[in-house]
C-alpha cells in the first residue's frame, strides 16, 4: 500500500533521517504502553498460572496444577461455562436478528430514519451502564415493570425474574439483546453499498421482494453479518457488568448469571487467588481465540466475499 | 466495507430507490411497526426518568409515564444518600473522564501519525501488533497490571484509570485515526516538507487541524466509555471519596436495600444524563464513526 511509494519521490536523505527518527518518536508512547502494559503483563500472567500466587507468600511453581484443577475439580468453572456459552449463544443471534430486520425495515427510504436510528441507537450507547442494569433489576422484579404491565394487561402475576434460578439469565439476554443498536447501524452502512441497478435488474426479471431478499441482499451482506457476528462474540464472552449488578456481585441465584468475568473476578479480586485466576484468564482467552478462529474458518463457506 | 473513507456520506444516503415502489399500505404498516418497537425499546428509559419525579407510593401503583405528582424529592434523597454526596464522586467521573480524553487524543493520535505517515523500519511490524491488542481480551494483563499498580501504590488512587492512556492503550481509537489520516491527501504533506517542515511540524500544522472529526469521535467515546466503565474502578478505587458515579451507584443499590427505588432511579437518571447529552450533540458523529470502523458499541 502507502508503505514504500513515497519513498520512490526520492525526498533529501536528511527528510527520510528526520522521517525514521520521527517515526519511532512519534510511536514511543505507544510502543512503551505495549511493552509494559500488554507485552510484560501478558508474559507475566502466563507465568503466574504455573504458580500458586495469593495473599500468602511467595508464589511457587506448580506447573500445570491450576490448568488441570480448572479442568477435572472445578465445578464453579463448568458452571461459569455453562452461562457464558448460553449467554453467547442465545445474545449474539438475537442481536443479530433484531439488528438485521430493523436495519432492512429502516432501509426503505422511510421518512424519519434519523430520528427512528437515533431511538434504536440509543440502548446500546447507555446499555452497559450501571444504571441500565440497575434498572433492569427493577423491570424484572418482583413488583417490577413488566409484572406491573402483565397484571394490568392479561391480569397475570409473574415472579421474580431476577431472583428466578430459571429465568434470571435470560433477563440478562434480553439486556443485551436490546443492545442490538450499534450493529444495526453497521447493517444500515453495509445495506447502502449494494449497487441499486441490482434490485432493478431482479425487478425487471419478475424476481419478488423476499426472492430479492435472499438473492441480493443476504448474500451480499454476510461480510458484514461476519464481521459483526465476530465482534459481537468476542463482547459476549467479555460481558460484566450488567451480571455483577444485577446478582450483587455473587452471580446468583445459584451461580445462574456466574458468567466466566464474574467468576474470574471472584477469583482474583474477592479470593486473592492470582495464580489460579491468572489459569482462568489464559482458559477464556484461548477460548475466545478459537471461536474466533474457528469463525474464520467458517468463513470460506458462507460469507460471499466480490473481488 | 468497514474501510469506507471516513467523512463519506455512508449513512446518510437519500432515500433508497427499493422502497420507491412499496405500496401506501405497506409504508404505513412498517411505521407501525418501528413505532411500536421503538416505543417498547424506549418504555424502560422513560420510565426510569417519570419514576425519578414521582413520590414513592406512586411508582408502583401505576404504569403511567406522566407523573401525577411531580416532586424531586428522590433526587434529594439520593444525592445525599450515602455518607459522600454523590457530588464528588460525579467530580470524581468527570475527572478522570477528561483526563483519559487528554490522554488519548494525544497518545493515539502520535501513534496513528507514525503509522500513516511516517516511514520507519519495522513499521509493518509494529501495526500487524497493535491490530494484535484489539483482539486480545484485557484479562490476559490484569492480574499483573493489577500488582504492578500496587507495587506503584497507585491502587486507590485513579493513577491506574489515567496513566496508560497516555500510552496509547486503547488500540480502538489508533485504528480509528488511521482510518481517518489515510484519507487526507499526501499532497499536503508534501507540499509542506518543500516548505522544509518536519515530522513534527506537520502532525500539528498538517495532519491535526484536518483531523477534527476524528478528534471528535474519539474524545467523545473516550469519554463515554471512561464515563461508563465499572470493571476498572470497581478494582482500583477502594474508598468511598474516590468512588466514581458507577461505583457510588452500584453502593447505593445495596445501601438502600431495594427500599428506596425512587432515590435509586433518581441517581440512575443523573449518571446516564451526561451520555445522553453528549448523545444528543454528537449523534451523528457517533453514528459515522461505529459505521466507519464497525466496532464497539
Amino acid at each position: 500500500m502507502s508503505i514504500t511509494d513515497a519513498s520512490n519521490a526520492g525526498p533529501p536523505l536528511s527528510v527520510r533521517l528526520r522521517s525514521q527518527l520521527g517515526g519511532y518518536g512519534f510511536l514511543l508512547p505507544w510502543l512503551l504502553g505495549f511493552v509494559v502494559l500488554t507485552l510484560g503483563p501478558a508474559v507475566s500472567s502466563f507465568y503466574l498460572s504455573l504458580t500458586d500466587f495469593g495473599l500468602m507468600g511467595p508464589a511457587n511453581w506448580v506447573g500445570a496444577e491450576n490448568y488441570v484443577r480448572i479442568a477435572s475439580d472445578d465445578p464453579r468453572f463448568w458452571t461459569a461455562m455453562r452461562v457464558t456459552f448460553t449467554f453467547v449463544l442465545l445474545s449474539v443471534p438475537l442481536k443479530l436478528m433484531f439488528a438485521l430486520a430493523i436495519a432492512v425495515a429502516l432501509n426503505k427510504g422511510l421518512r424519519g430514519l434519523t430520528v427512528f436510528r437515533a431511538i434504536f441507537y440509543l440502548p446500546s450507547l447507555v446499555g452497559g451502564s450501571v444504571a441500565i442494569a440497575v434498572l433492569w433489576r427493577q423491570v424484572f422484579a418482583g413488583d417490577g415493570v413488566l409484572n406491573q404491565v402483565l397484571a394490568a394487561l392479561f391480569g397475570y402475576e409473574g415472579p421474580s425474574w431476577i431472583s428466578n434460578p430459571s429465568t434470571s439469565l435470560y433477563t440478562l439476554v434480553l439486556l443485551a439483546a436490546w443492545q442490538f443498536g450499534s450493529s444495526m447501524i453497521i447493517f444500515l452502512a453495509g445495506l447502502r453499498q449494494i449497487p441499486q441497478d441490482m434490485y432493478e435488474a431482479a425487478s425487471i426479471d419478475g424476481a419478488s421482494r423476499s426472492r430479492q431478499f435472499f438473492k441480493i441482499t443476504l448474500p451480499l451482506l454476510t461480510p458484514v453479518i461476519f464481521f459483526n457476528a465476530v465482534i459481537l462474540t468476542i463482547d459476549a464472552f467479555k460481558a460484566f457488568t450488567s451480571a455483577f449488578v444485577v446478582s450483587d456481585g455473587s452471580g446468583g441465584p445459584i451461580d445462574t448469571t456466574l458468567f466466566y468475568t464474574l467468576y474470574l473476578y471472584q477469583e482474583a479480586f474477592t479470593n486473592f487467588r492470582f495464580g489460579y485466576a491468572s489459569a482462568l484468564a489464559w482458559v477464556l482467552v484461548v477460548i475466545i481465540a478459537i471461536f474466533t478462529a474457528l469463525s474464520f474458518m467458517s468463513a470460506k463457506y458462507w460469507v460471499h466475499y466480490d473481488d | 466495507m468497514t474501510d469506507t473513507v471516513y467523512a463519506s456520506n455512508v449513512v446518510e444516503a437519500a432515500a433508497m430507490p427499493e422502497g420507491a415502489k412499496s405500496s401506501p399500505l405497506k409504508r404505513a404498516l412498517v411505521y407501525a411497526l418501528l413505532t411500536a418497537v421503538s416505543f417498547i425499546m424506549l418504555y424502560p428509559l422513560l420510565w426510569m426518568v417519570s419514576s425519578s419525579f414521582k413520590p414513592e407510593n406512586e411508582i408502583f401503583a401505576t404504569t403511567s409515564l406522566i407523573p401525577q405528582e411531580f416532586t424531586l424529592d428522590a433526587y434529594r434523597r439520593g444525592w445525599n444518600g450515602l455518607s459522600v454526596s454523590f457530588g464528588y464522586m460525579f467530580l470524581n467521573s468527570l475527572l478522570i473522564s477528561v483526563l483519559v480524553v487528554i490522554g488519548n487524543l494525544i497518545s493515539c493520535s502520535m501513534a496513528a501519525y507514525a503509522f500513516t505517515r511516517l516511514q520507519f523500519k519495522g513499521r509493518g511490524f509494529w501495526f500487524a501488533l497493535m491490530l494484535g491488542t484489539l483482539m486480545m481480551p484485557q484479562h490476559a494483563v490484569l492480574i499483573p497490571q493489577y500488582l504492578m499498580f500496587l507495587k506503584f501504590g497507585w491502587v486507590n488512587t485513579i493513577m491506574p484509570l489515567v496513566v496508560p492512556k497516555f500510552f496509547a492503550i486503547d488500540a480502538f481509537f489508533i485504528f480509528l485515526m488511521v482510518q481517518f489520516f489515510r484519507g487526507i491527501p499526501r499532497e499536503l504533506d508534501e507540499a509542506a516538507i518543500m516548505d522544509g517542515a518536519g515530522p513534527l511540524r506537520i502532525f500539528l500544522k498538517v495532519i491535526l487541524p484536518l483531523s477534527t472529526p476524528v478528534l471528535a469521535t474519539a474524545a467523545v467515546f473516550s469519554f463515554i466509555w471512561t464515563w461508563d466503565d465499572f470493571f476498572a474502578p470497581l478494582i482500583y478505587l477502594n474508598d468511598i471519596e474516590k468512588y466514581t458515579a458507577q461505583l457510588g451507584l452500584r453502593t447505593f443499590v445495596d445501601a438502600t436495600a431495594q427500599s428506596d427505588w425512587g432515590a435509586l432511579l433518581a441517581m440512575s437518571t443523573l449518571t446516564v444524563l451526561p451520555i445522553f447529552i453528549l448523545f444528543l450533540l454528537f449523534q451523528r458523529l457517533l453514528i459515522e464513526g461505529i459505521a466507519t470502523t464497525g466496532m464497539k458499541r
